[in-house]
């Protein structure tokens, strides 16, 4: 069999359109990078805060936190997207905008995978360092704030980055659930058009565009922290 | 007789039912002494210095400083009194100094976050400690780019931004090249000039011998032999005292 490009179709492509519809695409892509924005800050935090909580010496707070992250991580996201859309308003009574919505659905699924980074980080960091701290008068709260939070974080860079970078990728399932970001921007404009090739090609490069960038910039900042910290 | 600045009363500590790490001491200090602790592994004697800090749950006991009792156990559990133990300073013998931060910023952490000093204060007595003992160029130099004689050192440092009352050190040398070790010992020693009380747990026998007031030789959770450097190095009584001398003389021989 061989492989018959659809030549009389490329050479059609019209990329004239695309520049039409350019000003729909910067709007969706605004709304995917907000999104992305706000639940890449929210979960590098919460990741943290709730890998201390998941080991903490009290069943009554590591038990619930171990099955919140556990629930997160063993679903699908497309399926926690939706469920938060159609069965959290019904179950809680609440109503939130789309935005806010698919913000909360994505920020408890990268939170989920961040934590479970950091807890790997945070038990590679040596236990005199908390003696250290207890003999420098430092409470609990300090030491986590100032020595482990730091420590945990560079540590744990790598796979918080990756962790990262899949969440921005499933970031187009919210527009199932009609949050007008670039995926959904997208189909709409390849519905309307008739024209799948040129549109869905270019989303698939903004989208890599975003989360390439996001990856050499943090490269970036790994290999200027291995300089200051490694043996010289 | 002595006034009684550091007092530990029938310490016991044990790991689960089978493992007994100290079983009972009992020990004071003045202020004008220098405690050196010698003993085999597993002796009992970082644990001692560990229990002294405040580190570690005990099963019976107190250790108090200054007449305040402020470790003990109540209700079978550990009880311990952060206002004093804010008086006493450790050095560790590993991982000591926060690798993330610059020397300066180990150094001031402490005091500005959790003791309130005003930041100009604490890098003022920054600098000053770093000159005393000739670290001024490492102000801003990150913890690995530092050997680790001086990591040692400024941890040393760090302890005394805080003004404690008393210091330990578990055998901060141990894990150091031979040719490093003297820089630190000399540190220490410049602090038992000053008049600085200290516990210290050293395999090094000539420094022990140097520094000590009192000696104590900890093995299997007791002290089974104490005296003055003199008495112990030169005299001891105890078998075991002896045994673990001659093999730690040996051991020093081969070494020089």
């Amino acid at each position: 069999m061989r492989l018959d490009l659809n030549t009389h179709m490329l050479e059609q492509l019209n990329l004239h359109f695309i520049s039409a519809a350019s000003g729909r695409l910067l709007g969706g892509l605004l709304v995917t990078l907000e999104l992305s924005a706000i639940v890449m800050v929210v979960s590098t935090f919460a990741g943290f805060a709730v890998a201390i909580l998941v080991m903490s010496p009290f069943r009554l707070l590591r038990l619930p936190v171990r099955a919140y992250i556990e629930v997160f991580r063993c679903t699908p996201a497309l399926v926690q997207i939706v469920w938060f859309f159609y069965c959290v308003p019904v179950l809680f009574n609440v109503f939130w905008e789309p935005f806010t919505m698919a913000v909360m659905a994505l920020s408890l699924n990268l939170t989920a995978y961040n934590a479970e980074a950091y807890r790997a980080a945070i038990q590679s960091i040596p236990k005199l360092h908390s003696d250290a701290s207890v003999a420098l008068g430092l409470n609990r709260w300090h030491f986590n704030r100032y020595v482990v939070f730091p420590q945990a974080l560079r540590l744990a860079l790598p796979v918080l980055v990756t962790n990262t970078i899949g969440m921005i990728q499933q970031s187009a399932l919210v527009a199932l659930v009609a949050v007008e970001d670039l995926m959904y921007v997208t189909k709409s404009i390849a519905s309307s058009t008739y024209r799948p090739v040129e549109i869905y090609t270019v989303a698939a490069l903004i989208y890599f565009a975003i989360a390439f960038t996001l990856s050499r910039v943090v490269a970036l900042i790994e290999r200027r922290n291995r300089q200051l910290m490694e043996r010289a | 007789m002595t006034s009684e600045f550091v007092s530990i009363h029938g310490l016991h500590k044990s790991y689960g039912d089978k493992v007994q790490v100290l079983s009972g001491i009992d020990r004071a200090f003045s202020r004008t002494d220098r405690i050196v602790v010698i003993g085999p592994s597993g002796g009992g004697k970082s644990t001692l210095l560990r229990c002294v800090m405040g580190l570690e749950q005990i099963d019976a006991g107190q250790i108090c400083l200054e007449g305040e009792a402020y470790v003990r156990v109540a209700n079978r559990r550990t009880v311990i009194d952060r206002a004093v133990q804010r008086r006493i300073g450790m050095v560790f013998q590993h991982y000591t100094l926060f690798p993330h931060l610059t020397v300066r910023k180990n150094l001031v952490l402490a005091p500005v976050k959790a003791h309130g000093f005003a930041p100009s204060k604490a890098n003022s007595d920054a600098e000053r400690l770093l000159a005393r003992f000739g670290l001024t160029d490492k102000l801003d130099v990150y913890p690995a780019q530092l050997s680790g004689g001086q990591k040692q050192r400024v941890a040393i440092a760090r302890a005394l931004m805080l003004e404690p009352k008393l210091m330990l050190f578990d055998e901060v040398t141990s894990a150091l090249d031979p040719e490093l070790v003297s820089e630190v010992e000399s540190m220490i020693a410049e602090l038992a000039d000053g008049g600085m009380p200290m516990m210290i747990v050293t395999h090094d026998m000539t420094f022990a011998r140097n520094i000590a007031t009192q000696v104590l030789f900890c093995a299997g959770g007791v002290i089974a032999e104490a005296g003055s450097p003199e008495q112990i190095f030169s005299d001891p009584q105890q078998p075991r005292t002896r045994d673990f001398l001659r093999k730690m003389r040996s051991d020093e021989g081969f070494r020089t």
